[in-house]
């Protein structure tokens, strides 16, 4: 018998099936309003043209995590920050619906009263290990809402994609780099 | 010697193209023609209709980009040269959609592969779908003229390791496998046509086409995305434009209204029936933006004991039509073989795992091959494709659901690849699906295959030849234009583009676009002469 999963709990509760969980997100948020530390900003963090501070606290975690591996771990904090940087250069090609969802995405992330109960981490991203970061993905991979799927492959895509776009990542896969011309 | 970069010589010379970027004031424009894309459909009416003898104007939403600017960089092609910088998805976002948006349209990206549009689907669409005039035999001059024109010959140089596993596996197996002729002069065999050819070799519309209408006195102007046709009855009287800032993320604010007498949409799939459903233009069968396929992609790697180097050399030049035909038109899906570059962040992005898991696959990168499996939808009443829809914001988005008979399909081609792979000499395969790993039998891959719950995000799914949305034929009912791609509805309106098609092709359409648009182009500039 399939476990009754904490999201469908939460999302049942409160009704929102019909609509997108990043809407209702949205809309927590600012009914909230200031009150709640991790509410979207909404202005960029200082070196950065896209990403916010919040995001950032986020992504500080779980990009660590992602590029486990693929370079020595003295190497991490560079990769790391790195692939922060290049992917909020993407992040600012995108068109502003897609750009959008992926702040909702993130603000779903950030935010204690979603963040808790949809990953399972509760005490603040700074402070979870990188089990915790693991589990959260193998559960949103594996959830049953597509939401929840859709923004495990996002997050997966754009960390990767950033990664593998610097240089610094292509010794651990073999590659060369392009040709001189 | 640094390679010249002919189409900055000719602005040098004074071609008239504008940065829609850079405009500090509000523009008026008028011409014989407006032709809303500069890819494949548009370059090709561009030089036909300039060449005889009409103002052509080339709009195109995405940046100005030449040979000097390409540097083989990941980061710096995907984010500037594909659609939604390269972020275009279905709406549910379990298919990428790759898509070039730059002046040259996706010719500029495209990994060069050019085959004419296949005798049984033009029968299929004379048959099912009331288009006239494109049989085998009729078609033939168009692709031969354009071939000729881009250079399109069978690639003559072997192939690289990564295309060789086709022809090898192929071989052993006893299936049919062939040469790929590409539309290239002068290749140098690098394998960067995903993010613009850097010595000018690959005969895209930016270094054809697009010259020729400029030689001839014609217009481009880029960053400068068609918002809305105006509609009076049935004609267009203007057509509204945005100017787009130089990442091509958001408008300015500086509008430029364009008059013509014949507007020509060349935006390919997705973008065009997105212009004309932002124009509301009139759709009594409800038939705009219908039937949009893709080709759907699905994937399986295969690990080599020898070097593959998967990122050089001719991304595409060895198939297989094996699987493609053998249960007739309209049977079980039918799928062609062909395998994509590998590059870091493409690759890393199929994978599309993370951690020990993605470190592991991409330490092995030189010696991994992918091949890849284009679905042929489109050709049953099972596989309807998808719809264009519009954002809140006016964008267009592509809704587009796997029925059982196309997941059957992808089942089917992951078999056959994994096979192939083997019979190459693969040490192991692994089927792209989150919950697949490296097996090293073919036995124990077929097993796995069989038990894999083939799903949504689950399952990596792909698309770069999008293709329909704005079907050509002789019903209204069925078709939104004739089979010369008038508008059925609008008296001024031609679509020229991917979107004409009524099914998916059955191979990478770069040439079908050609062969259909010259053709349509020819008549076009004829019907201009007799108003």
């Amino acid at each position: 018998m399939p476990e009754l999963r904490v999201e469908e709990v939460l999302l049942s509760r409160r009704g929102v099936l019909k609509v997108g969980l990043w809407a209702s997100a949205f809309l927590t948020c600012a009914g909230l309003g200031a009150s709640l530390s991790g509410c979207s900003p909404g202005s960029s963090a200082s070196g950065f043209a896209l990403l916010r501070s919040s995001d950032l606290t986020f992504l500080r975690a779980l990009i660590p995590v992602m590029l486990a591996g693929s370079v020595g771990a003295p190497a991490v904090p560079g990769a790391a920050d790195a692939t922060l940087h290049q992917l909020d250069h993407n992040l600012a090609h995108l068109p502003p619906e897609l750009l959008k969802l992926t702040r909702q995405l993130f603000d779903v992330l950030a935010m204690p009263v979603t963040r808790g109960p949809l990953t399972g981490v509760w005490g603040g991203w700074e402070s979870a290990s990188p089990e915790q970061i693991q589990d959260f993905l193998q559960r949103w991979q594996n959830s049953s809402l597509n939401l929840l799927r859709m923004g495990h492959g996002s997050l997966v895509q754009l960390v990767m994609m950033s990664w593998y776009e610097r240089p610094e990542s292509w010794a651990g896969c073999g590659y060369p780099g392009p040709p001189k011309i | 010697m640094p390679v010249p970069d002919p189409f900055r010589e000719g602005m040098a010379r004074g071609w008239k193209t504008r940065d829609g970027s850079q405009l500090d004031s509000d523009l008026t424009l008028e011409a014989d023609v407006v032709i809303v894309g500069s890819g494949a459909g548009g370059g090709t009416t561009a030089e036909i209709l300039s060449a005889a003898g009409y103002r052509v104007l080339l709009i195109e939403e995405g940046p100005l980009r030449t040979s000097s600017d390409f540097r083989l960089l990941e980061d710096e092609a995907y984010s500037s040269l594909y659609q939604e910088g390269v972020g275009r998805m279905s709406k549910d976002g379990a298919i990428s959609i790759l898509q070039g948006r730059a002046v040259g349209g996706t010719t500029l990206v495209n990994w060069t592969s050019s085959f004419r549009t296949p005798a049984p689907t033009l029968e299929h669409w004379a048959r099912e779908h009331a288009v006239a005039g494109h049989s085998e035999a009729q078609m033939a001059p168009w692709f031969e003229q354009m071939e000729l024109r881009l250079g399109v010959a069978p690639w003559l140089i072997p192939p690289n390791a990564n295309n060789e596993v086709i022809r090898t596996g192929c071989e052993k197996l006893g299936y049919s496998w062939h040469v790929i002729p590409r539309n290239v002069r002068g290749c140098w065999n690098l394998g960067y046509c995903g993010m613009g050819c850097p010595t000018n070799a690959k005969q895209s519309m930016l270094v054809t086409t697009i010259p020729a209408t400029l030689e001839q006195g014609g217009e481009l102007l880029y960053l400068t995305r068609a918002r809305r046709l105006l509609i009076s009855g049935d004609q267009v009287t203007g057509l509204e434009c945005q100017a787009m800032d130089s990442r091509c993320v958001a408008p300015t604010g500086r509008t430029i209204m364009v008059k013509a007498r014949h507007y020509v949409l060349s935006g390919g799939g997705i973008n065009t029936p997105g212009l004309l459903l932002r124009s509301e233009a009139p759709d009594p069968h409800g038939r705009l933006g219908k039937r949009t396929f893709l080709h759907l992609v699905n994937f399986s790697a295969a690990q080599f004991p020898a070097a593959i180097n998967p990122f050089y050399g001719a991304p595409q030049s060895i198939y297989s039509d094996h699987f493609q035909w053998k249960d007739g038109t309209s049977g079980p899906m039918g799928y062609k073989l062909e395998v994509p570059p590998l590059h870091p962040a493409l690759a890393a992005t199929i994978f599309a795992s993370f951690g020990q898991t993605s470190a592991g696959h991409m330490a092995q990168l030189p010696n991994t091959h992918m091949m890849l499996a284009l679905m042929r939808d489109g050709f049953h009443p099972d596989s309807p494709g998808g719809s264009v829809e519009l954002r809140a914001d006016g964008s267009p988005v592509l809704d587009y659901s796997l029925t059982p008979y196309v997941w059957d399909g992808l089942k089917r081609a992951l078999h056959s690849m994994a096979e192939i792979q083997f019979a190459a000499g693969a040490s192991a395969v692994m089927p792209l699906h989150s919950d697949a790993q490296y097996m090293t039998s073919l036995g124990q891959t077929r097993d796995r295959i069989d038990s894999l719950s083939l799903e949504l995000y689950r399952t990596r799914l792909a698309s770069a030849h999008v293709m329909g949305g704005c079907a050509m034929g002789e019903n209204p009912q069925l078709a939104v234009t004739d089979s010369l791609g008038r508008h059925h509805q609008l008296g001024n309106v031609s679509v020229h583009d991917g979107s004409l098609f009524p099914t998916s092709i059955g191979a990478n359409p770069q040439l079908s676009v050609y062969g259909l648009t010259a053709k349509l182009a020819t008549e076009l500039a004829a019907r201009l002469k007799n108003p």
